[in-house]
């Protein structure tokens, strides 16, 4: 009977933990989807404007001395306005290549930015410091039996709950989400309409790169490490979440955040810690050869 | 910046003596990357050493010029740099590399080209029996693994402990040294968990540790790792489970980490149990850089000091200055560092003391209690 309930605890704390990694994941995993849904881009410079974002506020508490949740608000701010340079210095000017031409600047992005970070801030891990936020935070919020789920994780899950919401609300309610449905759907009859296309898409840019920016600091205190190579592993992640999801649908990218989150704790605790990764993998792969435009894309045809 | 400063600074003080020639010592370790504070210390006390070997004329009146090659800890990255070494007839001897993955990757290399190589800090068991030209002026992990599980057993009294391994050939390696030994002593392994270098979430394997409610976890990974380890043990209430780990948590961010107050390591040097023979080093060290040497520091400080010995006897010659290391077999013979005396078994293996330290109100100190 002890041990039932042993095992069972067990399995809540990793489901808290798979959720919690899971939110993060679907946060990335936004930004990768709504730009893909505007413009059929894959975005592989995204994992580093989240890499960007840690680092942002790591700098502004540490040098600046800034008080966390202005830092906090700056940097989603500053990483907002970074999402739209990137996008008018990097993509713009291909608006009208081969898709291909855009992708390869994407990578090369990436891969920039990545180096950048590392001359700027060095190679090694670095944490935040433990005074920036409240003790509060570090204290078990719910405990139950041996489960435990600190006020940071509770803090994780809200802001991307209500993020989720903002965004949705967004892309349904607003005139520019109206706007970025249709240009989603063609793009050139959106123009004929009067949309201002290169206007809606800055604000996509402006609007994944604040929520990744966002996943990036809260990972940064979650698991107290950012380093400039964080960028590519988390968006390799999200990237596979959207791909799970359906990309280019946003309630997709939540929902292939959180399998993909909840796949790769409970691959780690119930089969084998060695393989965590292929494991999360595997179920994505699983997930698409079964059902290729994802759990809740759009079938799209040849549209890749 | 600071660090083209100081080496102009350097290179500036030491071309102020016109030397006849140069002998080039390479040291590969990571001096960027995640490891990078571990090359630090190698590269310390590699240059202190040269600085002090050219103070007093060289080897045989030519300059010792040490040439820092970055490989990251790196399988692949060492092998690159591996291959680069063993093809330039101007090396005869290199000092590294760091990690046990680095120098089974770089292993074959040497072999094939005959360069003999003396590593500061390799401890995997396998390295000294698959190459004659590979040496170590540290202990292996069998020994590493007997005596961290004895001192667990003895005195701390750990009887039930888990593991938390890195899939490397290090952490590996000394596992399986650790648990061959807890066997033996009765202590009883709840289970073993693993991760890889770039996992930054530990969530999910600490979550298994702590329903298996162990007395004490090792750790026998590295710092980078293992300071994030214990912050994320602290944040899921893991208590009244001791943390301990080898020689790769010797850091100087775990003591930065308030989450590891109380956490003990194995080392091959700490400065105030070394013998009369490491006062000048450690004086030295310290008014150079201002801290005191780490053991990375110290082992390399030695391996530059053997391979100048190494040259000065017998030349520039990659097959004489493996003989003549191959030599050093005997207590007698021994070579005597810093990090006391050194001298090879057939393998190029050595004996050598550990020692324990811990953490103490945010500060490295030695271990009141240490193994005899």
């Amino acid at each position: 009977m002890e041990n039932l309930f042993e095992q069972s605890s067990l399995f809540l704390q990793q489901l808290v933990n798979g959720i919690t990694l899971g939110g993060v994941y679907a946060l990335i995993a936004v930004g990768y989807t709504m730009v893909y849904g505007v413009i059929q881009l894959i975005n592989f410079a995204h994992g580093e404007i989240y890499m960007l974002g840690a680092f942002l506020a790591y700098t502004m508490v540490t040098f600046l001395g800034l008080p966390f949740f202005v830092a906090f608000l700056l940097t989603i701010l500053i990483c907002a306005s970074f999402g739209i340079i990137l996008d008018f210095v990097a993509y713009r000017p291909l608006r009208k290549a081969p898709r291909l031409a855009a992708l390869i600047t994407a990578i090369g992005m990436s891969i920039f930015l990545q180096n950048l970070a590392r001359m700027i801030w060095g190679s090694q891990i670095k944490s935040y410091p433990r005074e920036i936020l409240p003790a509060l935070f570090y204290r078990p919020a719910l405990s139950f039996g041996e489960v435990s789920m600190t006020w940071l994780q509770i803090f994780i899950l809200s802001i991307t709950v209500v993020s989720m919401i903002i965004l949705h609300l967004i892309i349904h309610k607003t005139k520019v989400g109206t706007a970025m449905r249709a240009i989603s759907q063609d793009k050139v009859t959106s123009a004929l309409m009067g949309i201002g296309v290169n206007r809606v898409i800055s604000f996509t840019f402006a609007i994944g790169s604040a929520m990744g920016s966002m996943a990036g600091i809260l990972v940064g205190l979650y698991y107290n490490a950012i380093f400039p190579t964080m960028g590519y592993i988390a968006g390799i992640k999200a990237f596979a979440a959207a791909v799970l999801g359906g990309i280019g649908s946003v309630p997709g990218a939540m929902l292939g955040g959180g399998v993909l989150g909840i796949a790769e704790v409970m691959g780690a605790g119930y089969i084998s810690s060695e393989y965590r990764d292929g494991i999360s993998y595997a179920v994505m792969i699983a997930v698409i050869l079964f059902k290729p435009s994802g759990l809740i894309g759009r079938q799209m045809g040849e549209k890749v | 910046m600071k660090r083209i400063l100081s080496f102009l600074l350097a290179f500036g003080l030491l071309t102020g003596v016109a030397w006849a020639d140069t002998i080039k010592i390479p040291v590969a370790a990571p001096f960027t990357g995640q490891l990078a504070s571990f090359g630090e210390g190698v590269k310390n006390g590699a240059l202190l050493k040269a600085e002090e070997i050219n103070a007093t004329g060289g080897i045989n009146g030519k300059k010792v010029e040490i040439v820092l090659e970055d490989e990251l800890c790196d399988p692949k990255e060492a092998a690159t740099v591996a291959t680069k070494l063993a093809n330039d007839p101007d090396i005869s001897i290199v000092v590294g590399h760091l990690c046990s993955s680095a120098t089974l990757a770089s292993l074959p290399i040497y072999r094939t080209a005959k360069m003999p190589a003396i590593s500061p800090s390799a401890t995997n068991v396998t390295i000294g029996k698959m190459s004659p030209y590979y040496f170590r002026n540290v202990y292996k992990d069998d020994f590493q693994g007997f005596f961290l599980a004895k001192y667990a057993d003895r005195i701390k009294g750990f009887k039930k402990m888990a593991i938390f391994y890195e899939v490397n050939d290090y952490s590996m390696g000394l596992m399986l040294a650790f648990m061959k030994e807890a066997k033996k002593l009765g202590i009883k392994i709840l289970g073993t968990e693993a991760y890889t270098s770039d996992t930054t979430d530990f969530k999910p394997q600490l979550t298994k540790f702590k329903m298996m409610k162990p007395d004490a976890l090792f750790i026998p990974g590295y710092a980078p790792q293992g300071t994030l380890i214990v912050s994320q043990a602290r944040s899921l209430s893991m208590k009244n489970v001791a943390f301990f780990g080898a020689d790769g948590l010797d850091d100087d961010v775990m003591v930065k980490n308030p989450d590891a107050e109380g956490l003990f390591v194995t080392t091959p040097f700490l400065p105030d149990k070394a013998g009369p023979q490491a006062a000048g080093f450690i004086k030295a060290y310290k008014k150079k850089y201002g801290k005191d040497p780490n053991w990375f520091a110290a082992n390399t400080y030695d391996a530059v000091g053997l391979a100048a010995a190494a040259i000065k006897a017998v030349g520039q010659d990659r097959e004489k200055i493996r003989e003549y290391l191959a030599s050093i077999n005997s207590k007698e013979k021994a070579y005597d560092g810093v990090a006391g005396k050194t001298y090879f078994d057939k393998n190029g293996d050595c004996l050598k003391d550990a020692f324990v330290k811990e953490i103490k109100d945010g500060k490295w100190v030695s271990a009141e209690k240490q193994l005899q």
